[in-house]
């Protein structure tokens, strides 16, 4: 059996993902203790055949607001709540899977699911975006300097529930309102936030490899 | 500039692919842009098809119209300055504007040349209508690229022009067999031979590229995205429509599923009565028009 990576391709990035997942299963298939393929999803025909599914960076307020409208939204939130599935959101996609927006909350009806308080825009506008290189060896094994690319970035400020999720990096320092700034954490073992742009780092796949292995193919044979 | 600084530019572009950017003139149409799905809006004081008809020299936007519409959505605003005005984009990058568009939709500050984009920390978008002058835009520093098409028309034949004479160009420069014949094309476009190579091993610009100029209905944007746009600027179309409201939702859902006819005739039907437009046939020298294809180098 094949296992199916979809990237939601409402609106953003997703061409991005797309191109880092093959990178990954043509460099590294014969690591890979299953076989991969990945696909775009725009419909719950597409969802169906998926076993685990990335939403990427754009405007989470466009993504939301055409989920709801196309009846897209049930089948997205059935998904992303079935234990067995996998989900990562980058960026709008953070924002788009958190339980609560502390700001600009209004046009967008997120899934509900990573439970956490997010920050729209943290950072302020894009005069405020940042590629910073950042230390993930503590998740990600020798993974020591990766171009973490910040675009209008959300933050997560606040985790709502520290028994089932761990924060797995953040920035030094505080937001202007006192709140920490929390840029990658985990749900359970499903479940993966992060508020940059992995997919931007050119001919870098360590952070996707690092999810199709920790993620995708763990849950699946369980 | 770096590499770095480049991706940050160019990575907000590709933020915004699959998405429809909307020119609103009030932050009352900022907000109705951001609630039918836009991906950002683009400020200004008056849409191209009023700034047509006006005559008038037509500059960039007073910033503090600007910066009420900043304040009054959550989606990337874009500002448009005139072509080598860059006091005007310094002004515009103060006011810490998400997107700079040198537009030829304004009247040109400058005939000969266009800014230095790559001295800005803001990005920019430009208008092209080939090959030539897309490249020359991204080696000044463009972070994305519009087809210039024919602004507050109605009319999409020039976009669909600009866009096919882009893909057919790249497409015959990749049969070019020689180091000399590319050197030569480059040449000829005023641009790098390393630029031009980049985008034949690619077989893309290296930037986002979206539709602009004259697209005024859901089929519109969906012809677009199927010639390989990567997403669409609506101007006068929204607004100048009896129903802005269904017109802008069902445009943002035709570029999302550009490719599905039955969910096309879905968006397309009882649309209301649509901008009224201007055909591309009608401006011409005679009767003393001008074309956006002739403005810009």
């Amino acid at each position: 059996m094949t296992v199916v990576i979809g990237v939601l391709a409402l609106q953003g990035a997703f061409i991005e993902h797309v191109r880092h997942v093959e990178k990954c299963i043509v460099e590294n298939r014969d690591f890979y203790e299953k076989k991969l393929s990945v696909m775009t999803v725009k419909d719950k025909n597409q969802l169906a055949q998926c076993d685990a599914l990335i939403i990427p960076g754009g405007e989470s307020t466009a993504m939301s607001l055409i989920a709801e409208r196309t009846g897209f939204y049930d089948d997205l939130y059935a998904f992303v709540h079935n234990p067995s599935k996998v989900t990562w959101g980058t960026c709008a996609g953070l924002i788009y899977i958190s339980q609560q927006l502390s700001n600009e909350a209004k046009l967008v009806k997120t899934l509900n699911l990573l439970k956490v308080k997010v920050k729209r825009n943290a950072f302020g506008r894009q005069a405020q975006s940042s590629t910073r290189i950042c230390d993930f060896s503590n998740f990600i094994p020798h993974c020591n300097d990766f171009p973490a690319t910040f675009i209008r970035a959300p933050v997560i400020e606040e985790v709502l529930d520290p028994e089932h999720v761990q924060v797995l990096y953040k920035l030094d320092g505080k937001d202007n309102g006192g709140q920490e700034l929390i840029v990658a954490a985990k749900q359970k073992n499903n479940i993966l936030a992060t508020s940059f742009h992995p997919e931007l780092a050119e001919n870098d796949i360590r952070f996707h490899d690092w999810f199709i292995r920790e993620f995708v193919l763990k849950n699946y044979s369980k | 500039m770096t590499g770095e600084d480049f991706k940050i530019k160019s990575g907000l572009a590709q933020m915004l692919k699959g998405g429809v950017i909307m020119d609103v003139v009030t932050p009352e149409q900022a907000k109705i842009a951001e609630k039918s799905g836009a991906c950002a809006v683009m400020a200004l004081e008056s849409i191209p098809a009023d700034m047509r008809k006006s005559g008038k020299v037509c500059r960039m936007s007073d910033p503090k119209m600007i910066k009420d519409i900043m304040n009054s959505v959550s989606i990337p605003v874009m500002a448009k300055v005139r072509i080598g005005h860059f006091v005007e984009a310094q002004i515009i990058e103060a006011l810490e504007v998400d997107y700079i568009d040198e537009s030829e939709v304004l009247t040109p500050a400058d005939w000969t040349h266009h800014i230095e984009k790559d001295k800005f920390k803001v990005p920019f978008v430009c208008g092209a209508k080939d090959l030539g002058e897309a490249l020359r835009r991204i080696n000044e520093g463009a972070a994305m690229i519009r087809t210039k098409g024919e602004a507050g028309t109605g009319d999409v034949s020039e976009a669909v022009k600009h866009i096919r004479r882009i893909t057919e160009e790249i497409k015959a420069c990749q049969q070019l067999k020689s180091e000399d014949d590319i050197a030569k094309v480059a040449e000829e476009m005023r641009v790098p031979v390393s630029l031009l190579k980049d985008v034949l091993e690619k077989g893309k610009l290296p930037v986002v590229n979206f539709a602009a100029g004259g697209v005024a209905t859901p089929a519109d944007a969906a012809l677009l995205m199927q010639l390989g746009c990567d997403g669409v600027f609506v101007g006068s179309g929204i607004f100048k429509s009896s129903n802005p409201v269904r017109l802008a939702t069902a445009v943002v859902e035709a570029t999302t599923h550009f490719d599905n006819p039955s969910k096309l005739l879905e968006v397309s039907s009882d649309l209301g009565e649509l901008m009224g437009g201007v055909s591309i046939e009608s401006i011409s020298h005679a009767s003393n028009g001008v074309r956006l294809s002739e403005i810009g180098w």
